[in-house]
């Protein structure tokens, strides 16, 4: 049984990245667009960086458009061109990645073009990139989105969203299913989890937030991280990660997208961010904050922790 | 290769009592860099630092381990003697075998492997220690006094006589504190007001003190040598410059029946008061809360009457930013409130002695201003609720104080000799009176004291009862009191026209928000914590704030005189450099690894770091990243736990450290 999602507005918003994309570089506004171009395969979608005017007509909009776009302003950075404003799809969901950005100083609002996409859920995975979006195909995040139509974007394509379709959330029946089970067993999960990874640090290249140029797990003196796929220091590796993500990381979910071997990475952010809601109240990715919950100090704080 | 020598430490017998000393000594002695072990009875005495000098020298070492006692004990003392060898100070390292290990462990076995293996973590540091070159920043040498009762006027008075600068702040319109309130003194019974008062008037002329009163602390930011002080000082509503003094908005002020804080609430003031005549300075100030002016808008006396047009119902609160090098806390003492229990607090109040309910069952304080010359009755000792005078007196000690089952279990101190002292100036002032004291034990160390305790006694007639009072009620116009006399076995019953209770001393309210903003630690008391109780008593743990007075726990007024010159003498030791030696345990950036998320100055409780943009030759931005200045910096590692990349290591507790010590394990 598999129920479908309507896709239908893609095509319209697909127009609509065409020639806003096509105004901005004619105009000058920005010195480049990102965004998603079609690949090789039926359904595919990459991404895109255009700086000629008649290159808008690549740009696309798909289920297939995976990617967090916003990747390309931090690591891949040194690769757009420096000057001017640089314009960029995204989704909701890469809009929180942006805005945490933001308050990490790495990127400044001013130096973004926003086109913002209405968006009614993307793939889980592009193996198939032609696959029809269903209830059973779309991508575990989009299941309990928050963020269909981003706010506070430059340019909206004026089309009307459908009514989002009730879904099981994924992520929440699963941490609610680990929270359940006693430590010993949580861990034993955990454990078999991270004893696939193989230490390729694709979740970390995918990473937006994943932004040092030395990360410290690449470091020898002293070495934090173990580099071989040992259990012992996969499980470091993963556990610096969630550490390093909790109240930053705002779902996009592209970690466990990249990962080859199916470690449900993003399941470990959903639940640093349902720790951080419940204790502080805060949830990445809304707006440009100075100070995160994880760094400032309030007396009110709970201290219930300390025993 | 490292030639570390490392000196086990037996403190007498605090560790070789349960730690095999010598067998420490032996092991440590194999491990690979360590070129001499030795132990010794006491390696801070001077034959000890004598004996590690001289192997420094001799073995050629160039790390040295000391195995003895915490770093906040001798780590100074140990460093100092390595430097005097040649060797840089901080290639010293502490290895604490006795507060981490001999002290808390009774198996001699398992605290001597625990022993080598905290030394043997030291030794992998030690390591790896970086030759620091000491910091010096300069020294502003003005200093802060926060507080004007007698610890506070004192301080301020001898460092202004030393010739720096002093700015005191009082948060009540005037200095003078509790003293000023007292009746006489003992134990020679000198009048307060006349030993008080001519101090407070040196403060308001001695040109090197800037007195701000009826101003609070606001912000304190800085370290040692380098604080930066915002003052609040609140809306006086009178112009200080313009105010000759001369008290005219008091007579005509129409708001007469505002009781009075300084006179326990016996007397009463007006609403453009001074809060007693001899007032320093002799500014009034205008109580907004009971003020007509400013409840209604109308009335405007004082502002009419005013001859030089000091009145100033627009005046607001300022803020003032004061530089200054070091800061004496004398916040003082406050009574405890023993009528009811407050609110969120451990302490439990004393509802059973009906005070404030029985308008004659009176604190000690209040006793002072019926006892005062300048107080509400003109220092007859009057009975509140009809004014006449008490005959039979009952006098309670230790009301809070000493009573863990309430919640205080210190003891405060000055009330058996203030109680003494009452019953003195009691039977001074009524003839035919009789004064009775419920007490648990007469405490009188002190010079003449005792005498002065005897006296009340022998000579003025005091009947002392050992044993305390279950209960208090009022019957007809008298009080009964209901207690017990220990040292026959009875039971006592004494109907009284007055009761007079000595409640515990405690710190001033707000003293722990204060504490907060000057990064200071305090009790769970909030009295203010001393950096050693014997050896630095004076001094706080934060560098350059030193504490006088009953802040730092109760105290009568010779030990707070004495207390408040020593602070300010160890306020003159700090102003007798033009430069301040500072510990190089600062935080350092490895700019090729710091990508400028800048979460190091978010969470840097100094304001130390700052964006530092690098450029290439030809002055274009590269990036921005992360500086720390090292005048500013505490040291404290936050910086260091936060980095995401490990961009920033603070000296002397580097990573690389961190690991050998673990690894060593």
């Amino acid at each position: 049984m598999t129920q479908p999602i309507d896709t239908s507005i893609y095509i319209a918003i697909t127009e609509a990245i065409r020639d806003e994309a096509k105004r901005l570089l004619l105009e000058g506004q920005v010195s480049a667009v990102i965004g998603y171009a079609g690949a090789r395969r039926k359904g595919s979608a990459q991404p895109v960086i255009i700086s000629q005017a008649e290159d808008a007509a690549k740009l696309i909009f798909s289920p297939a458009s995976v990617n967090n776009l916003a990747l390309y302003l931090t690591k891949a950075k040194k690769e757009i061109p420096k000057n001017g404003k640089i314009g960029i799809v995204v989704k909701g969901c890469d809009l929180k990645a942006i805005v945490g950005l933001m308050g990490e100083s790495q990127l400044k609002r001013e130096e973004l073009y926003l086109i913002g996409v209405p968006c009614a859920g993307v793939l889980a995975s592009t193996a198939q990139p032609s696959t029809g979006l269903t209830a059973e195909t779309i991508a575990p995040k989009c299941t309990e989105c928050n963020a269909h139509l981003p706010a506070g974007c430059d340019y909206v394509p004026n089309v009307q969203l459908p009514a989002p379709l009730q879904l099981e959330e994924k992520y929440i029946a699963e941490i609610t299913r680990l929270e359940a089970l006693t430590p010993v067993e949580r861990w034993a999960y955990w454990k078999e989890q991270f004893a696939k990874c193989i230490k390729c640090y694709a979740c970390r290249q995918v990473c937006p937030f994943c932004f040092c140029e030395q990360c410290l797990c690449d470091r020898n003196k002293p070495q934090m991280v173990e580099s071989t796929p040992r259990p012992a220091g996969n499980t470091a590796w993963h556990i610096v990660r969630a550490m390093h993500l909790a109240g930053r990381c705002a779902g996009c979910a592209e970690c466990e997208r990249v990962c080859p071997m199916d470690i449900p990475l993003n399941l470990l952010n959903r639940k640093m961010a349902k720790e951080l809601k419940e204790l502080y109240a805060y949830e990445a990715g809304f707006e440009v904050n100075d100070k995160g919950p994880l760094s400032t100090f309030d007396e009110k704080d709970d201290q219930s922790f300390i025993k | 290769m490292s030639r570390i020598g490392v000196f086990v430490c037996h403190c007498g017998e605090n560790i070789s009592r349960t730690v095999d000393v010598e067998r420490v000594a032996a092991q440590v002695g194999k491990l690979p860099g360590v070129a001499f072990a030795t132990d010794y009875k006491y390696m801070c005495s001077d034959p000890g630092q004598n004996l590690l000098k001289k192997a420094i020298i001799e073995q050629k070492l160039s790390h040295v381990v000391v195995a003895a006692c915490s770093p906040r004990m001798h780590e100074r003392t140990f460093r100092k003697a390595v430097e005097s060898a040649g060797i840089n100070p901080f290639l010293c390292e502490m290895a604490n075998i006795r507060e981490h290990c001999s002290w808390v462990h009774e198996n001699r076995e398992e605290a001597t492997v625990k022993a080598i293996e905290i030394v043997g973590m030291m030794v992998e540091r030690v390591k790896k220690n970086r030759v620091l070159p000491t910091i010096t920043v300069p020294v502003t040498k003005r200093s802060l006094v926060i507080g004007g009762g007698i610890a506070g006027i004192q301080a301020a008075l001898d460092i202004a006589d030393c010739g720096h600068e002093v700015v005191l702040v009082e948060r009540e319109p005037s200095i003078g504190g509790h003293m000023a309130q007292l009746s006489e003194t003992f134990p020679t019974l000198d009048c307060s007001q006349c030993i008080m008062t001519p101090k407070m008037v040196d403060v308001a002329n001695h040109p090197k003190i800037k007195l701000y009163s009826y101003s609070e602390i606001e912000l304190v930011e800085g370290y040692i040598g380098n604080f930066q002080v915002t003052i609040r000082k609140k809306a006086r509503s009178v112009d200080e410059d313009k105010c000759t003094g001369c008290g005219l908005c008091m007579e005509k002020c129409p708001i007469k029946k505002i009781p009075s804080k300084f006179d326990c609430n016996l007397g009463m003031r007006t609403a453009i008061y001074v809060p007693f005549p001899q007032a320093v300075p002799n500014t009034p100030v205008i109580d907004r809360e009971n003020c007509t002016k400013f409840k209604t808008g109308k009335c405007g006396l004082c502002q009419k009457v005013c001859g030089p047009g000091a009145v100033d119902y627009e005046q607001e609160d300022r803020l003032i930013v004061e530089p200054v090098g070091a800061i004496v806390v004398a916040t003082g003492f406050d009574l405890y409130t023993i009528n009811e229990k407050p609110k969120g607090s451990m302490i439990k109040g004393y509802g059973e002695f009906g005070h404030g309910k029985i308008p004659d069952v009176i604190d000690g304080m209040t006793f002072e201003r019926l006892a005062s010359a300048s107080g509400p009755t003109g220092g007859k000792i009057l009975r509140p609720s009809d004014g006449k005078e008490p005959k039979q007196i009952v006098f309670i000690q230790c009301i809070g104080s000493r009573a863990r089952e309430k919640g205080i279990s210190y003891c405060s101190k000055v009330c058996c000799m203030y109680t003494a002292k009452h019953t003195m100036l009691y039977h001074h002032k009524v003839h035919d009176g009789q004064a009775y004291v419920f007490f648990m034990d007469a405490r009188t160390p002190g010079k003449s004291y005792d005498e002065f305790w005897r006296r009340s006694i022998e000579e003025e007639e005091a009947v002392y009862i050992r044993g305390m009072v279950s209960r208090l009620y009022q019957k007809g116009d008298k009080i009964v009191v209901m207690g017990s006399d220990i040292a026959v076995g009875v039971q006592v019953e004494i109907e009284a026209d007055m009761v007079v209770l000595a409640t515990a001393i405690q710190p001033q309210k707000g003293a722990d928000t204060l504490a907060q903003k000057l990064g200071i630690s305090y009790d769970k008391y909030n009295f203010y914590s001393e950096a050693h109780a014997k050896l630095r008593p004076v001094e706080c743990a934060t560098a350059g704030i030193y504490l006088a007075g009953a802040c730092q726990g109760p105290k009568d007024i010779p030990d707070t005189v004495s207390q408040a010159s020593a602070a300010a003498a160890k306020v003159m030791t700090l102003f007798a450099k033009d430069q301040l030696e500072r510990e190089p345990i600062v935080a350092r950036v490895r700019e090729a690894g710091c990508v400028g998320c800048f979460y190091c100055k978010k969470v840097c409780p100094y304001g130390a770091v700052e964006e530092k943009e690098i450029r290439d030759r030809q002055g274009n931005l590269i990036r921005v990243v992360a500086y720390v200045n090292p005048g500013v910096c505490g040291g404290c590692g936050t910086c260091q736990a936060t980095c995401p990349s490990k961009s920033v290591e603070l000296d002397g507790y580097t990573d690389e450290q961190i690991v050998a010590m673990i690894e060593a394990l």
